[in-house]
């Protein structure tokens, strides 16, 4: 007797918690979808880490004007390829372009990549302010980063070992600074490995002898950016290709998307004021400029 | 040995024990003291009034009246920073020699102090929230205003031939400009130009958010990570239980068993990022669950995952009835199911209930199964009836991407951590609910 | 009971009734019931071992080609991780497996003296009061989720170990070998003048034990001031993720290291103590080796949740792929598998197969495998627990004959993790 109304009373604890639980669901799905009226449609969006700020800022910005769900995802930018082909999203960010491979299992599958280049990304060596040095050519950072220029008054700077500060070998900064500057030659083993721009940033303003990678937007506050090969990385020369250590960020589509679709509107975004003002302010450089 | 030696060395022993679960514990409040203080910072904070003008524009909370009469205050007190950077700009403009000196850090600064108190009403630097805005926290507010009041200077050169490098007032830097007066309205009036209150803010836990996390909540990531728990229990319950009742009630010792047991302590110890790899190449690539990464593949990822525990937990508390139970239903005539279904699961319920809730922290706190499954960084929140296509955020996933990925890491902390204490609190909650339940279990058994 | 004793009733005449009154027809009818409802449950009992067969399939076809492609000697030998590399790429993952192993072992040599040692005190020392006050706390740290674990490193601890490090480590050196150093001296002096004659015996251990302890002193000194001139370039570094690992460790290492020494039984320890043996004699020489397999299981079970560990690695290790410089160098950033893998997936060309793409298959590969085996041991470790277990009781009573079977469910469920 005893026994079944105990199990009855943990069966109806059970229920309690399940519906709780249902409730508490409810209510959240609610109060989270009644800020969105209706949306009108989904874009998925999935692929590179690079293109991940300026896609997220993008969602961001659509889902507030439309009201269309823009989901991002950031697995890299070989998922984002193959998404595209198993026609699992809708724009497939990348920060390569897609390779010969992939665009024939594209068209074995009858999806027709459409690459629109969205905007710039340049890679920009900074020292601390206080180093002197104020210019260096590509074949003295590889030489640097590949430890055979150890000491900063080798290339004409201050008496000191030179502290070198590399992202982390899974960032996309570290292969567009690998396939450009070290043309992948292999990078000396003293170097130090860091997780972020903001962090590589904060190592160089804290190490007057260290020298590092960052993407355009972190050149400010306390770091110094080089000129390469006479070139000062600005918004201009990352944008005309006169910078050497710069690339260019892709989204593809399945062909180019009907004309007037919510799609459409959103992979031109790049091409309105407002889509530059967003590149520029997450930190990278836009293609097209009105100035 | 010395008599008294042993016993030191006995006490020492003793010692050393006492000490390895003094260091666990130490870790223990050492990994959650930071996560509970700075956590609770996303909850309750000293909100500027560019907080509350935020939550109005975006969400329409708060009192109309109030914000509008602040507004007005706000704006005499501001106006004069503005003035003096409009004069400043004017006089750039005409002067070249000015120009020449701060023509290069001017708008930079400008910028910072935008950052600090918002632009005037029509002059965003961008379209971003982000600079349509303030600082709408005060601990942050005090952090930019140190930006902008100070400065580093250069001072000659040091021994190795860097230049030395002092912070200085930005201020002095600008003497005689009609900049100067800036600088110390700016350290002065700071209460009065941002008016922090402290504010609560649980909408933290099911706002939208904003502008790459850095207004709103995180509400699409507690509620992904809600339906994605849901759904492994959904999926690896039923056939964690019926494996348990088929290993206790039906299966002998046969070779064909213990393989079956191998094989789930083998599919227990797969490292979770191989159910990651697999869930991506079995789930959505080979048997298409849904046509993208969805919540349906992420659920049926982390379902398998657990399910190992699921078993073992069943099986251990059917094991746990006693005989005598399976015996009386028996004899009193009841067949092998009805035995089953009306004696051994009621009296083993509470045992299996301790596993699964157990499992469901797990679930949720599990990332790597979900980064090719279920995972995307932006996105709204998804509707129940949409689990089968839709991907998801979830707070195991953008714990990590807020905090490795973002362009800004160290400006929305407070987000992190939010997010951090959410999922601890979420897992620790459902452990103390299975430690309760063990309790009463324990109390039944031997009472 | 009354509900039942009605339904059971109803079944039971229905049955004397079926046996004498209905045909061969029904009778075979529900056999054939039975025996279907058993092969449903039998299908989906081995549906998880379907599972496994499944992921084991679908990780060597994606891994076959890269080794046939490129051979297993690049792979297993060279320390060249180039792999997005167009013209050349180079596979050679040695320096990956060397960090998983390091952060492993590392993990373990935080873990398992620090979670035997709690242990112990758990199953022998503390009263039961207390131990209910522990158990949660080590049920806590296996709760919390391992991106929590990685946050903290990469948030908190790293910045710490970065500004601080060198400071904490010769702290750290001062709290750990300092009392270890005073119990060796006094052991050390206590033997050594063991032997003398009993008026000179206290001086002499008085003065061996100055001696010592400046020497000691003098050491610990030297040693400290050479850490805390250590600067650490990097916090997030194979030592981060190493004492983070290690803490995620600790509650497996604990709870199975806890059940064994338990499961050792009463009659053991009474018979230590009535020899004359302390505490800590008893629990040395009698308790850790008769408990030692099961000790071996927790630990296999700790280095299979440190190799399989991903987020945290992810976070805290620095991910570079290089083997430090020396080799010992915990203070400088390494990369592991898991790591690896979950960060090249998502760059890697998935569509057509690159090899970049096949060799964090065959990566995941050398994992499932590690795993397996580490599975197998600690199964076979654990058997052979129980079997000497039994053999030191003989047919002992029921409650000693349970007690074995219980510890290696236990020891089961643990190895979920």
């Amino acid at each position: 007797m005893s026994t079944s109304k105990r199990s009855n009373r943990f069966l109806g604890w059970t229920l309690a918690l399940v519906a709780t639980v249902a409730a508490a669901l409810v209510v959240s799905s609610v109060s989270v979808a009644e800020e969105t009226k209706a949306p009108a449609g989904k874009i998925v969006c999935d692929g590179s880490t690079t293109v991940g700020p300026i896609a997220k800022a993008f969602a961001d910005y659509f889902m507030k004007q439309t009201g269309v769900n823009v989901t991002v995802g950031e697995s890299g930018s070989g998922n984002g390829a193959k998404s595209l082909i198993n026609g699992t999203c809708d724009i497939g960010n990348m920060s390569r372009f897609m390779k010969e491979t992939e665009f024939k299992a594209a068209v074995e599958k009858g999806v027709m990549p459409v690459a629109t280049v969205i905007a710039m990304d340049g890679v920009c060596l900074i020292v601390h302010p206080s180093n002197p040095i104020k210019a260096l050519t590509t074949d003295q950072v590889k030489g640097i980063y590949t430890g055979k220029i150890k000491k900063w008054s080798e290339i004409g700077g201050p008496d000191a070992d030179i502290v070198i500060i590399s992202r982390d070998t899974n960032s996309g900064t570290y292969e567009t600074f690998a396939e450009k500057v070290l043309k992948e030659e292999k990078i000396a083993s003293g170097v130090e490995y860091v997780t972020s721009n903001g962090a590589i940033r904060a190592r160089v303003q804290n190490t007057p002898a260290a020298v590092g990678y960052v993407g355009l937007a972190f050149t400010t506050d306390g770091v110094k950016a080089l000129e390469i090969n006479g070139v000062m990385p600005t918004k201009r020369t990352i944008a005309t290709g006169k910078y050497p250590v710069a690339r260019p960020l892709f989204m593809f589509t399945n062909g180019y998307p009907k004309l007037g679709s919510p799609l459409h509107e959103f992979v031109t975004l790049y091409l309105t004021k407002k889509g530059q003002d967003i590149i520029d302010s997450v930190g990278f450089v836009p293609v097209t400029n009105y100035e | 040995m010395h008599l008294r030696t042993r016993k030191i060395i006995d006490r020492s022993a003793t010692g050393i024990g006492i000490l390895a679960i003094v260091v666990m514990t130490a870790a223990l409040v050492v990994l959650l003291a930071p996560i509970f203080a700075n956590g609770t910072g996303a909850f309750v904070f000293r909100g500027t009034a560019e907080f509350r003008k935020y939550q109005s524009d975006r969400f329409d909370r708060g009192d109309r009246e109030v914000l509008t009469t602040e507004k007005e205050t706000l704006r005499q007190v501001r106006q004069p920073v503005y003035d003096l950077l409009h004069k400043f700009e004017h006089q750039l403009k005409n002067d070249d020699d000015l120009d020449a000196r701060f023509g290069a850090e001017f708008p930079k600064l400008k910028r910072e102090v935008y950052r600090l108190i918002g632009p005037p009403p029509g002059e965003a630097l961008s379209r971003l929230e982000r600079d349509e805005y303030g600082a709408t926290r005060w601990d942050r507010a005090l952090v930019q205003a140190d930006s902008i009041v100070h400065v580093q200077e250069d001072r000659g050169l040091d021994s190795h031939g860097f230049s030395l490098k002092v912070e200085g007032p930005r201020a002095a830097r600008y003497k005689g400009t009609s900049l100067e007066p800036m600088f110390g309205y700016v350290e002065m009036h700071l209460a009065e130009l941002l008016r922090p209150q402290w504010t609560f803010y649980p909408q933290f836990l099911i706002d939208n958010p904003q502008d790459a996390n850095f207004f709103g909540g995180i509400g699409p990531a507690v509620l992904g990570t809600i339906y994605l728990t849901l759904g492994a229990i959904l999926f690896a319950v039923p056939m964690g239980v019926i494996t348990a009742i088929y290993l206790v009630e039906y299966a002998g010792q046969g070779r064909f068993i213990s393989l079956l047991r191998t094989c789930i302590s083998t599919l227990a110890g797969v490292p979770s990022i191989v159910f990651g790899l697999f869930g991506l190449a079995f789930f959505i690539n080979t048997i298409h669950v849904s046509p993208s990464k969805s919540v349906l593949a992420g659920s049926l990822t982390l379902g398998l995952l657990i399910l190992p525990t699921i078993i073992r937990a069943s099986e251990e508390a059917l094991r746990a009835v006693p005989l005598a139970y399976k015996e009386a239903a028996l004899s009193l005539g009841a067949g092998q199911w009805r035995t089953i279904l009306t004696v051994i699961l009621p009296a083993a319920l509470p045992g299996i209930l301790t596993g699964i809730i157990i499992s469901m922290g797990r679930a949720a706190g599990e990332t790597a199964p979900i980064i090719f499954t279920a995972a995307v960084s932006v996105g709204l929140g998804v509707k129940p009836w949409e689990v089968f296509t839709s991907p998801t955020q979830a707070l195991s996933w953008n714990i990590y991407n807020v905090s490795t990925e973002h362009e800004a890491v160290d400006q929305i902390r407070h987000v992190q951590y939010g997010m951090v204490l959410t999922l601890v609190v979420l897992v620790l909650a459902l452990n103390l609910t299975a430690v309760l339940l063990r309790a009463r279990i324990t109390r039944r058994l031997s009472g | 009971m009354t509900a039942f004793g009605q339904t059971s009733g109803k079944i039971s005449i229905r049955r004397q009734g079926g046996s004498l009154v209905l045909g061969q027809r029904a009778d075979r009818l529900r056999h054939a019931v039975a025996l279907l409802g058993r092969l449903i449950l039998l299908a989906i009992a081995s549906s998880s071992a379907l599972a496994v067969l499944f992921i084991f399939y679908f990780i060597i076809r994606d891994a076959i080609p890269f080794f046939h492609d490129n051979g297993l000697r690049e792979f297993f030998t060279s320390t060249h991780w180039y792999p997005s590399n167009a013209a050349a790429p180079e596979f050679g993952a040695l320096a990956i497996f060397y960090g998983t192993g390091m952060v492993t072992v590392g993990a373990i040599v935080v873990a398992v003296p620090l979670g035997v040692a709690a242990a112990v005190c758990l199953s022998d020392v503390l009263p039961f009061s207390v131990r209910q006050w522990v158990k949660p706390t080590v049920e806590i740290l296996a709760a919390i989720p391992s991106v929590v674990y990685g946050f903290f490193a990469l948030v908190v601890f790293a910045p710490l170990l970065q500004d601080k490090g060198g400071q904490a480590l010769s702290v750290a050196t001062w709290l750990l070998f300092g009392p270890l150093a005073a119990l060796a001296i006094l052991v050390v002096a206590d033997v050594s003048c063991g032997r003398l004659r009993e008026r000179f015996r206290n001086p002499a251990r008085a003065a061996v034990m100055i001696l010592l302890t400046l020497a000691a002193l003098a050491g610990l000194w030297k040693l400290s001031a050479a850490l805390a001139a250590i600067h650490i370039s990097s916090g997030t570094n194979a030592l981060n993720a190493s004492i983070i690992l290690g803490v995620m460790a600790l509650p497996t290492i604990v709870s199975v290291s806890e059940d064994a020494l338990t499961a050792a039984g009463r009659e053991l320890r009474e018979g230590s103590y009535a020899l004359g043996a302390t505490r800590a004699e008893t629990i040395l020489s009698v308790i850790i080796p008769a408990a030692s397999s099961g000790i071996m299981a927790a630990v296999i079970l700790g280095i299979m949740r440190a190799i399989g560990e991903t987020m945290v690695v992810l976070m805290a290790s620095g991910n570079a792929a290089q083997i430090p410089q020396p080799w010992y160098n915990f203070l400088s950033p390494v990369r592991t598998m898991t790591a690896t893998i979950v960060s090249d997936m998502g760059e890697a060309d998935q569509t057509t197969g690159s090899s970049r793409y096949h060799v964090l298959f065959a990566m995941a590969l050398c994992l499932l495998v590690v795993s397996f085996l580490a599975n197998l041991a600690s199964e076979w470790v654990v058997r052979r627990t129980v079997a000497k277990i039994s053999a030191v009781r003989g047919t002992g009573g029921g409650d000693a004959a349970s007690r074995p079977q219980g510890f290696m469910r236990r020891v089961w469920s643990w190895i979920g993790g």
